[in-house]
């Protein structure tokens, strides 16, 4: 009895002591940005958001990454509105979200270029898919900065294309994201 | 003895001890995430307009809210067929297909996101033909997701002038002795809401003048527009709108009794299909014009007298935005 009570006291401390330790090691980023390319025979679109915001933990791996739909921006403004209305129906899912874990993430307490696996869930368009995808990291004095790209197929989120406009969309698009993380608190 | 008891023991509690750590590991790991989550700051503006309120600058009869973009053109082609039923419709007309009432083709382009410039020519439908017009719409307040804003406004402002020859007829509407005779002139206060995703709403004040009118009529006149536009689904919606005009009861008598011209509220009701960039819109309406200064002041035909007709506009939208390279 005695025995299980000290390992409970001692797995209560670890693990306070774990939580202390990732006050240190979160990081966040505001103004991480993701784009995505569509490539089709009639017309190449392009969309840009500089307003996602991510968070990630070293010591347990997590990342979020999140984004406001209507934060994109396109070249055409017609392109933006069907992009709100029709496709991600931004009224009803606003947001866009990845929420993941970093293979051996505790490399990313020092410095240097690392290419680490990300695996978890995608959610656009209200559809969770899990995703797999290898992701630059660069560290630098407290400074990660990341680079992921990745392929979307939009029916895996049920974003239907009408067969009458379905030559100026891709039924795969190209997602790409850049940011740049800096201590964070908790 | 005390070995075998430690087995016992543990046999029977390792497996609560175990549980309890892998459950406590899980939400442990389930409160990182919702920390973590919670550090996610995204920034943007706080009060986000709304969007799309409606799709085209037409509901069927009356203009929208809704202004095209800076360096976009809209190429707008209305059509008005004759009478479906009643003594001009019917079969002999294959149902008013045959006949046009009115037709108009009008550009409209976007100085700023929220300033449009347009120019049209329309047939014309009643005494008055051969129109050409010039507009300006002005979006000058939007709604906003917050309710800040709960209502967005626009100003729309037209002229037209008639190309066709004067009539001999003094108490004709198309009697100019000058080229001001000619010339109408159309405001309207356009008050539009998005109520939901699938429903939106707008009133509209128009004041309507007519430099030169038919004998008796009126040359200035009020009307409130009414429209709506409810989503039936992600690319159709059903439209309608209705225009209340104030006459002035001793002068629409005139005309009722010495003219024979009865005058009628002009409603309409359509379909609206968005593919892409083009916008349609198949509707019936009584009202034989397209232009306001028309339609509002002279719709004669009455859907009562089966005096509505099919109609249909076409909206294609043209960007000429660069693309901007980094």
């Amino acid at each position: 009895m005695k025995k299980i009570n000290i390992y409970f006291i001692l797995w209560f401390l670890i693990g306070s002591m774990e939580v202390f330790a990732q006050q240190n090691i979160t990081f966040t980023s505001k103004d991480a940005t993701i784009s995505f390319f569509s490539s089709a025979p009639l017309e190449d679109i392009e969309a840009k958001s500089n307003l996602a915001g991510s968070a990630l933990n070293i010591s347990t791996g997590d990342i979020i990454f999140k984004v406001k739909n209507t934060s994109f921006e396109f070249d055409k403004k017609l392109m933006q509105e069907h992009f709100n209305e029709n496709y991600m129906e931004s009224d009803k899912y606003p947001f866009s979200e990845f929420k993941g874990k970093i293979e051996e993430s505790k490399k990313l307490n020092d410095n240097g270029n690392y290419t680490l696996k990300v695996s978890g869930t995608l959610q656009i368009h209200g559809v969770n898919k899990p995703y797999v995808t290898l992701v630059a990291f660069n560290v630098k004095n407290s400074v990660i900065k990341t680079l992921a790209s990745f392929d979307v197929r939009l029916s895996d989120h049920k974003i239907t294309i009408p067969s009458i406009v379905g030559k100026n969309i891709a039924e795969v698009v190209k997602v790409k994201i850049d940011a740049t993380y800096k201590n964070g608190q908790l | 003895m005390p070995r075998i008891k430690m087995d016992n023991y543990s046999s029977d509690n390792q497996m609560k001890y175990i549980l309890f750590i892998i459950l406590s590991a899980i939400s442990s790991s389930v409160f990182a995430q919702e920390d973590l989550e919670k550090l996610v700051d995204l920034s943007g503006p706080k009060s986000e307009k709304v969007t799309a309120t409606f799709k085209a600058g037409n509901l069927i009869n009356l203009k929208t809210t809704e202004t095209i973009h800076r360096n976009e053109l809209d190429f707008r082609v209305d059509h008005r067929f004759g009478d479906i039923a009643g003594s001009n419709g019917g079969g002999k007309n294959f149902f008013g297909l045959d006949n046009s009432t009115d037709i108009r083709i009008g550009f409209d382009y976007g100085i700023r996101d929220n300033l449009n410039i347009g120019i049209a020519r329309a047939k014309g439908a009643t005494e008055i033909r051969q129109l050409y017009e010039a507009n300006v719409k002005y979006r000058f307040l939007e709604q906003t997701i917050d309710n800040r804003i709960p209502v967005s406004i626009a100003f729309f402002g037209s002229t037209t002038v008639s190309a066709m020859e004067a009539s001999e007829d003094q108490s004709s509407a198309a009697h100019f002795d000058r080229f001001s005779d000619r010339l109408n002139y159309v405001s309207q206060l356009i008050i539009a809401r998005k109520f939901s995703s699938d429903f939106s709403f707008t009133i509209v004040p128009t004041y309507l003048h007519r430099n030169f009118t038919a004998y008796n009529d009126q040359n200035n006149l009020f009307a409130v527009g009414l429209g709506g536009r409810v989503k039936v689904s992600n690319r159709m919606a059903l439209v309608a709108d209705y225009v209340l005009p104030f006459r002035q009861s001793s002068k629409k008598e005139y005309r009722e009794n010495v003219t024979g011209q009865r005058y009628y509220h002009a409603l309409g009701v359509g379909l609206e299909i968005e593919t892409g960039g083009h916008i349609f819109h198949l509707n019936f309406t009584n009202a034989t014009a397209v232009q306001e200064s028309q339609f509002i002041s002279e719709t004669n035909s009455s859907w009562g007298k089966g005096q509505f007709r099919w109609g249909f506009s076409i909206a294609r939208r043209f960007s000429f935005n660069k693309k901007t390279k980094e």
